[in-house]
């Protein structure tokens, strides 16, 4: 007995302890996001922005370690993957920007994106068919646009 | 006193590797000239391009291998596809000093190439 309540103990010294270890939640400023009609920029934003832009509303378990930790290098992943508030930087390179075009109508059309275990914890992020369809014809048609300006 | 000339002729050979060095590293400064990366064998050529700062370029990127890779920087927000045996011109913005990597995202074994600007 005397054992589990040490190992108790030391668990909930640990767990305060790793609380102090800093983590990054910064939303660096918005640059520029991509032009889209507001019914897509409310999609994008309901199941994309979290992870995808500067925009994150840091859920509370972003708070508390050490789930902190893994949500905060998603969203540095993703960042990097993938930026909606940079697109004006993806845009100075057209074929670049009709890259991430046709890249997110396939992920969303496969169902890839938002992912399973985001869409667990988030709801609002999980789209109707008619939705993604919506989303991927945006994409797509952003993409042919791109493409015939370049 | 006999130290002297040591220590001068140490520094007359430093200047001078470091002048050589800097007169063989790819620079793309005002000659017009295109910069260009080669893809072959595993890894980019030159893996490092050094280009004017704060100024727009393109850069031309060849895949000489037989397989996609895909051109990729996070810093510098760009991301192509490269077929085997095509080149393509990728359009970069203006750079503030430093240093920039790219890399294959198809080929994670592949080394970093850096672009750097100065």
């Amino acid at each position: 007995m005397r054992a589990v309540k040490a190992a108790l103990a030391s668990l909930g010294v640990l767990f305060i302890t790793i609380q102090l270890i800093p983590v990054s939640r910064a939303n660096p400023p918005e640059q520029n996001n991509p032009d889209a009609p507001a019914a897509i920029v409310r999609l994008l934003k309901r199941a994309c922005y979290d992870c995808h832009s500067n925009q994150t509303r840091w859920p509370w378990y972003s708070f508390v370690a050490p789930a902190s930790w893994l949500v905060s290098r998603h969203v540095a992943e993703a960042r990097r993957r993938l930026n909606f508030s940079e697109w004006e930087a993806y845009a100075s390179d057209p074929d670049t920007a009709a890259h991430k075009l046709a890249e997110i109508a396939d992920q969303v059309a496969s169902g890839k994106m938002a992912p399973w275990y985001y869409r667990a914890a988030h709801p609002e992020a999980r789209l109707k068919p008619t939705e993604r369809q919506a989303l991927i014809r945006w994409a797509r048609a952003s993409w042919a646009a791109v493409r015939s300006s370049d | 006193m006999p130290r002297k000339p040591t220590v001068v002729k140490a520094f007359v050979l430093i200047l001078g590797a470091s002048t050589a060095l800097v007169l063989a590293a790819p620079s793309f400064a005002d000659d017009g000239a295109m910069p260009q990366l080669r893809f072959e064998r595993g890894s980019f050529a030159p893996a490092q391009l050094t280009v004017p700062a704060n100024k727009p370029f393109k850069v031309k990127v060849t895949n000489g291998s037989d397989a996609a890779i895909e051109f990729e920087s996070f810093e510098l927000h760009r991301e192509r596809v490269v077929p085997p045996g095509e080149t393509i011109t990728v359009h970069m913005p203006s750079l503030a000093p430093g240093n920039y990597q790219f890399f294959d995202d198809f080929h994670h074994q592949v080394p970093k190439g850096l672009i750097v600007s100065q």
